[in-house]
């Protein structure tokens, strides 16, 4: 007998048979919150989602962490483990940017998969808005873009995106209003979060009247900078029953990457981008054995009004060069046909990366989501963007086993 | 007393020393490009290893741009991302050179709101240090 090439199809069998799934998850408040720590952030999102599920802390026998942005460490997973209390038999730093959060999931999955660790705490949380330094978000600046051959020409983080924008809206014939209408859906819908930072009433005609920042991105299709914490806990229906916890996970359908560029200049066009996004969206799909077509709830890095109107064309939800005239149309409203982010997204509840989305799919899957709750989904897609639309992770989770 | 002379404010480039043919370049106010021994394709940004689809090639001869060129895409810059930029409304620009490459850029000697997407322009060089020459663009006219 020859070996075989392991595959998509394996990932999906190892999935079906090991039913892994997210089984508890905590915000902790989100905003301006001067006196906490980066770590004090972690604890708490930590307890939460521990106390959520039900579990010990002595249950924990995996740890993935990502970074901070205030207070850099060298090996920030285990610098956690050991504040928190925990000896993981398996410990991971993500550090993909904004594609961490999801990924983090895929990598507790793996790291499952294969029988390094039972029961995976994911967790992230940083005290940004508060304590990162101006020269802190100097080199966060820099950092993001080339820093020989970009940014000596002045070039933004929302200047980046904006970049994108205007080839955007140059290919789809957009206008202002279509990206403004994305800001305004978010800000409806951080109104019904509890925990949302920005809840004051947002019109259009706010975000079209606001100072250009970087043409042509306002301060409103830039996301906010909050400090805060998330987390969310990783195992299988196996661990959960022995543990006797007291519901099923939400069920883990498929995962997938996929990458565009790190740097613009390395960007040929935006079908590379589009490209990218669908690699990571098929690649899910094919693990989970669906379609876009069986997505009821969608959940799409807005670090940029301009990122999610990329990705929804890119996952092929609307069809390319329509994403804009959707978002403008209320499409993606709660009550809408294509219900997205239902939390007020980075745009105006947080920005944890895209923690808050794992965890927003999670309450919306369990019926858990009062008055943002959309009409019994049963499955929500979940994607994140790192650097500037660069590398994308995209994953399914379902309130049903794989079957 | 000497004549003071104004020292430059905004963010310098993060020199890799296998770069260091195209900032000689720019100093001659030369745009020069890396080329690849192995595919004889040119390529940008420049680098220590031809990125083409397998090459690992390492050897480059560098040739001259032609300088002329389109904007890809563009965003007027109204903040900056350094102090030494407050005040400033300044054209951040995927340039599109004739040669087949992108480069980011600044577009110059123009009103910035006047740029366009598919604006002709050709290269400007300023001397921003005795160390650092940058390429710039301007419409052509």
């Amino acid at each position: 007998m020859g070996t075989q090439i392991p595959n998509i199809e394996d990932t999906r069998e190892l999935l079906k048979k090991n039913q892994i799934g997210i089984i508890g998850v905590g915000e902790t408040e989100q905003g301006k919150i001067p006196g906490k720590s980066s770590f004090h952030f972690l604890s708490e999102a930590s307890k939460i989602a521990i106390e959520d599920a039900g579990l010990n802390k002595s249950d924990v026998d995996g740890i993935i962490t990502a970074f901070s942005l205030v207070e850099e460490t060298f090996m920030h997973c285990t610098t956690f483990a050991d504040y928190i209390g925990i000896n993981p038999k398996y410990f991971e730093s993500v550090a993909i940017g904004g594609a961490t959060a999801v990924w983090m999931t895929a990598a507790a999955a793996m790291a499952i998969n294969s029988g390094q660790a039972e029961v995976v705490l994911c967790v992230r949380g940083d005290n940004t808005l508060s304590g990162i330094s101006s020269t802190g978000m100097i080199a966060l600046i820099r950092e993001m873009c080339h820093g020989e051959f970009e940014y000596p020409f002045g070039l933004t983080t929302p200047g980046g995106y904006a970049l994108m924008a205007q080839r955007y809206l140059h290919e789809s014939k957009g206008t202002r209003e279509h990206l403004a209408s994305v800001a305004v859906t978010m800000r409806q819908h951080a109104q019904l979060k509890e925990n949302a930072m920005n809840k004051d009433d947002l019109t259009m005609d706010d975000v079209m009247g606001a100072r250009l920042l970087a043409s042509p991105l306002t301060k409103f299709d830039c996301s906010i900078i909050s400090d805060g914490g998330a987390a969310f806990i990783v195992t299988t229906a196996a661990k959960a029953k022995e543990l006797g916890l007291k519901r099923d996970p939400i069920y883990l359908h498929g995962m997938g990457q996929g990458f565009s560029h790190q740097y613009l200049t390395s960007c040929e066009d935006l079908d590379q981008i589009y490209g990218a996004i669908q690699k990571s969206g098929d690649k899910a799909f094919k693990t989970a054995g669906m379609t876009n077509q069986d997505v009821d709830i969608t959940f799409l890095y807005d670090c940029f009004t301009i990122t999610t109107l990329l990705e929804l064309e890119g996952l092929g939800i609307v069809p390319k060069g329509h994403a804009g005239a959707a978002a403008l149309e209320g499409r993606l409203h709660k009550d809408a046909d294509i219900p997205l982010n239902t939390n007020g997204g980075l745009l105006s509840q947080a920005h944890l990366g895209a923690m808050h989305h794992v965890v927003e799919a999670v309450l919306q899957l369990r019926g858990e989501a009062g008055e943002r709750q959309v009409k019994d989904p049963n499955v929500a897609l979940v994607h994140g963007n790192g650097g500037i639309v660069s590398a994308h992770s995209t994953i399914l989770l379902g309130n049903e086993p794989l079957s | 007393m000497s004549e003071e002379k104004v020292e430059y404010a905004k963010p310098l480039p993060d020199f890799r020393p296998e770069t260091k043919p195209f900032w000689d370049g720019t100093k001659e106010h030369k745009l020069l490009l890396p080329k690849c021994k192995e595919t004889g394709k040119v390529f940008f940004y420049p680098r220590a290893i031809s990125p083409f689809p397998n090459s690992t090639n390492m050897d480059f001869d560098w040739v001259e741009s032609s300088g002329k060129g389109k904007v890809w895409t563009y965003s007027v810059h109204y903040m900056g991302p350094t102090k030494a930029y407050k005040g400033e409304t300044y054209v951040v620009a995927m340039i599109e050179l004739d040669d087949g490459v992108k480069m980011m850029s600044n577009v110059v000697d123009c009103d910035p709101e006047s740029v366009t997407i598919g604006m002709e322009v050709e290269v400007v060089f300023e001397d921003a240090t005795d160390e650092v020459t940058f390429a710039k663009f301007k419409p052509v006219q």
